[in-house]
């Protein structure tokens, strides 16, 4: 081997090493990026034997970076719906913490809890049916339960709006990761064509993967020219090659039984009853299943109660021979001239009020409620206290008694066919909590399995500071004895030189 | 530049490994520390679920039987009320029978009869129209009017324009007459138990005595047990005494003989009797009514410590579990501060030497 050689040689381990300290430096100034891949300077000889770098890849870990991003999705999901899911079982909390204020709010200010106040309200006026003020209290009770109901049928809107608005937000942020990833994904395979590092261009795709999987589920396929094509995880396409057209159109104000707008990709919906291929996770499907499912299941049964009360209050003829039909006694709705069907109670919880013919705040007399005909104040057929007697019971007995007494319910909202309103209202409260304690549960164990595949992805892929440190020895070392080399060739010329 | 991957740990990892446990510890500790002081659960919902309905249906038992419970302090009130009532009329009613036992027919002991009439008579009604808070007890359901109209009110009441009426009819003449003195024991006799008894009872007693109604009012005293919790002044009690007394105080003083007088005094006395005999009855019954209030409390008052106990098992946290707790999640929180400095020194470039 000639002298030449030799510094060919040390030249190409310069070249080498100077290479190598270039992606330890990138290692270490990286090592606290989330979702950065060690970069490996390859490392082969050259034909005159010395070192060259071959190429840097990057340690990537596909199969963990699938778990980390389905796990997210799945976090994000249980999240959107435990927010959501919260905000409504607020209204029906009894915690003693939640009430604040005096003993007769101890079982909070659910339907239920109200309900049961105005059975007490009835059996305290039932004692002293001759107190005015016993009768107030009826009529008290009364308007807080259908308040109670007004308020959490406005909360269930409130929900669905902010779950509508989620959606508009997520949508845009979907959109805005697309773009974003047509760069990343250009710059790759461009960079593969050319022979160039695409390794942060690598790391910018992976890292736009996952934030996306927080919004949508989504799984990738990689093509052989280094393309990576994006799939929602029902197999709708959201990228390849060019990203598709995720559009939404919000619908300000959800209340009753308006639906919102289906999420689409290409004109194909993504989400809602509807479509052919329903996303399944990320927080888009969570905000989907609270607007579309949940919050509309909890209004129909608050629906349903309000419904129940109108037909339980309602004051029939009462005539030797009846001939009149029912009508709404103590609670109605405004304008209403007859009973609602329960098979169709849509809106009821939202507008359901106590009767002003019964309330003296506007004007009504409340001992109405003893002697009936609070539906027609003043028509003998509606008037249950034939006599005037001040202390007649009857008709608040049948009252209390028709909060206890088994009624017909629409099973479409979930809690049976048949039940009475007190026990109607405790199982709407059971299933609201029974899905918040779900939701609640499920985003904690998915926002674990997220950390730990987080981490075991870091794990594989991330940077070791000691290692690097190593590394950057072994190179000193290495550029040391390269520079021992080069001196001592050197002075070989040297010596060669002088004695010729 | 490969290292064993089982091995190898991030350097970002190894950072915030302790991170999470350490936020979740401090949020665990949050709770923890709210339920020590409340000593019952953060959030029932959360930790009940699908239970919450059941939880809620216990409390409103509970609300439901302490409503009872202080509803019947009033049942009570109103039956206690309508007992001393009862009392007074009996003891009035014995007072009367008393007299009634020493009087003999002489001169001027007419008066004595009438005053004893007239007093016992204002007396009953004083009595019939007792009232506990704004309800006349012995109303019936008609409680907002006073039972018993008084009888010697200006104008003539109608109770004693109709007896004046009926006299009239039978003899021709009024009690006070003088030709009333013409009219025999035997005439005087089948007029008390004929035409005058008649005006105390049914349709000529609604109408001239007594707006009570004959329906009572009920109340219910426990779940699902409603009771009669109170009389009316159409009972005959109040019927037998009101014509025993009106009889006395209108026949007693007026110018009939001594013989009539001897058959008012004797049919006065054996109404009297009845009247006692009847008010006993009452006062049974409502005594037991009063006894069922009773036993419907205490009763309650059981069903409430069984309730509250179980609504206790769901709410509750063990004082003992979350002071341990408390304890642990502090030595823990304490831990995580300790090794994420600990880690920040395990660090290569700090055992180098300086170049």
């Amino acid at each position: 081997m000639s002298l030449s050689t030799a510094f060919n040689v040390i030249s190409s381990s310069f070249a080498v090493n100077s290479a190598q300290t270039a992606v330890v430096s990138n290692n270490i100034a990286n090592a606290n990026t989330p979702g950065y891949s060690r970069e490996i300077a390859n490392v082969a000889t050259n034909s005159y034997g010395g070192a060259d770098v071959a190429s840097v890849t990057r340690e990537a870990n596909a199969a963990l970076l699938e778990q980390v991003s389905s796990s997210t999705s799945q976090a994000a999901t249980q999240q959107a719906i435990s927010d959501g899911l919260s905000t409504l079982a607020a209204t029906v909390d009894d915690s003693s913490s939640a009430s604040s204020t005096s003993g007769a709010d101890q079982n909070g200010a659910s339907p239920s809890a109200m309900l049961a106040n105005l059975q007490s309200a009835l059996a305290t006026y039932e004692d002293s049916p001759t107190s005015s003020s016993a009768a107030d209290a009826v009529v008290s009770a009364a308007s807080d339960l259908a308040s109670s109901l007004n308020s959490g049928s406005a909360t269930v809107a409130q929900v669905r709006e902010q779950a509508d608005q989620n959606i508009a937000t997520s949508v845009g942020t979907i959109n805005s990761l697309l773009s974003q990833f047509t760069a990343a994904n250009n710059a790759v395979v461009t960079g593969l064509q050319t022979g160039g590092n695409v390794a942060s261009a690598e790391d910018t795709r992976d890292s736009i993967v996952t934030q996306l999987a927080q919004q949508i589920g989504v799984s990738t396929v990689t093509a052989a020219n280094g393309s990576e094509s994006i799939y929602t995880d029902s197999g709708v396409t959201l990228f390849q090659d060019a990203p598709r057209v995720v559009s939404f159109t919000p619908t300000p104000t959800l209340i009753d039984d308006v639906s919102g707008a289906p999420v689409t990709v290409d004109g194909v919906p993504i989400t809602g009853a509807r479509s052919p291929m329903p996303i399944q996770s990320g927080a888009l499907a969570g905000y989907a299943a609270l607007r579309d499912t949940l919050a509309p299941e909890y209004q129909a049964q608050l629906d349903q109660i309000a419904g129940g009360l109108i037909n339980a209050f309602a004051e029939s003829d009462q005539s030797a021979t009846p001939t009149l039909p029912s009508l709404p006694g103590l609670f109605t709705t405004p304008g209403a001239t007859s009973l609602p069907s329960m098979t169709a109670t849509t809106g009821l919880a939202a507008t359901i009020e106590v009767n002003p013919n019964v309330d003296a705040s506007q004007g009504g007399n409340p001992n109405l409620l003893r002697d009936g005909s609070i539906s027609d104040p003043g028509n003998p057929a509606y008037t249950y206290n034939s006599t005037g007697s001040a202390s007649y019971t009857g008709r608040i007995q049948e009252l209390a008694g028709e909060i206890s007494a088994s009624q017909s319910f629409d099973p479409s909202a979930g809690l049976g066919s048949s039940s009475s309103l007190a026990d109607y209202a405790n199982a709407s409260v059971s299933w609201l909590q029974g899905e918040n304690q779900q939701a609640s549960d499920s985003s904690s164990y998915q926002n674990a399995l997220a950390t730990q595949a987080t981490s075991a992805l870091s794990n594989a892929t991330g940077v070791n500071l000691d290692a690097e440190m190593t590394n950057m020895l072994n190179l000193e070392n290495s550029y040391a004895s390269s520079a021992k080399l080069l001196t001592t060739v050197t002075s070989m010329f040297s010596a060669l030189l002088d004695a010729a | 530049m490969t290292t064993m991957s089982a091995n190898f740990v991030s350097s970002q990892a190894l950072a915030t490994s302790l991170v999470l446990p350490a936020m979740q510890a401090q949020s665990s500790l949050t709770t923890a520390m709210t339920e020590e002081s409340t000593g019952q659960y953060a959030d029932f919902g959360l930790q009940l679920g699908e239970q919450s309905g059941y939880e809620l249906s216990l409390k409103e038992q509970v609300g439901q039987l302490q409503t009872l419970t202080s509803n019947n302090s009033i049942v009570s009130t109103s039956l206690s009320t309508a007992q001393s009532a009862l009392s007074a009329i009996s003891s009035s009613a014995q007072t009367t029978l008393n007299d009634l036992a020493t009087w003999t027919p002489s001169a001027n002991s007419g008066a004595s009869l009438q005053n004893m009439g007239q007093s016992a008579l204002q007396s009953l009604i004083a009595s019939a129209n007792a009232t506990s808070g704004d309800q006349y007890v012995f109303g019936g359901i008609n409680s907002a009017v006073a039972p018993m109209a008084d009888y010697y009110s200006p104008p003539a009441s109608a109770a004693k324009t109709a007896i004046d009426q009926a006299f009239q009819t039978a003899f021709g003449v009024l009690p006070t007459d003088p030709a009333a003195a013409n009219i025999s024991a035997s005439a005087m006799q089948s007029f008390l138990s004929g035409p005058f008894a008649a005006l105390f009872q049914g349709a000529s007693w609604s109408a001239d005595w007594s707006s009570a109604s004959s329906a009572n009012t009920s109340a219910e005293i426990a779940p699902g047990q409603t009771v009669t919790t109170s009389t009316n002044a159409n009972q005959p009690g109040f019927q037998e005494l009101a014509q025993a007394y009106a009889m006395l105080s209108e026949f007693g003083g007026s110018e009939l003989s001594g013989a009539a007088q001897q058959a008012v005094a004797t049919a006065a006395s054996s109404l009297v009797s009845q009247g006692m005999d009847s008010m006993t009855n009452i006062q049974a019954e409502l005594g037991s009514t009063q006894s069922a209030v009773t036993n419907a409390n205490s009763s309650m008052s059981s069903q409430l410590a069984i309730l509250q106990q179980q609504v206790g098992n769901l709410d509750d946290v063990d004082a003992n579990t979350t002071a341990a707790q408390i304890n642990s999640l502090t030595n823990q929180i304490q831990m995580a501060y300790e090794l994420t400095s600990r880690l920040q020194e395990l660090n290569l470039a700090q055992y180098l030497p300086v170049p």
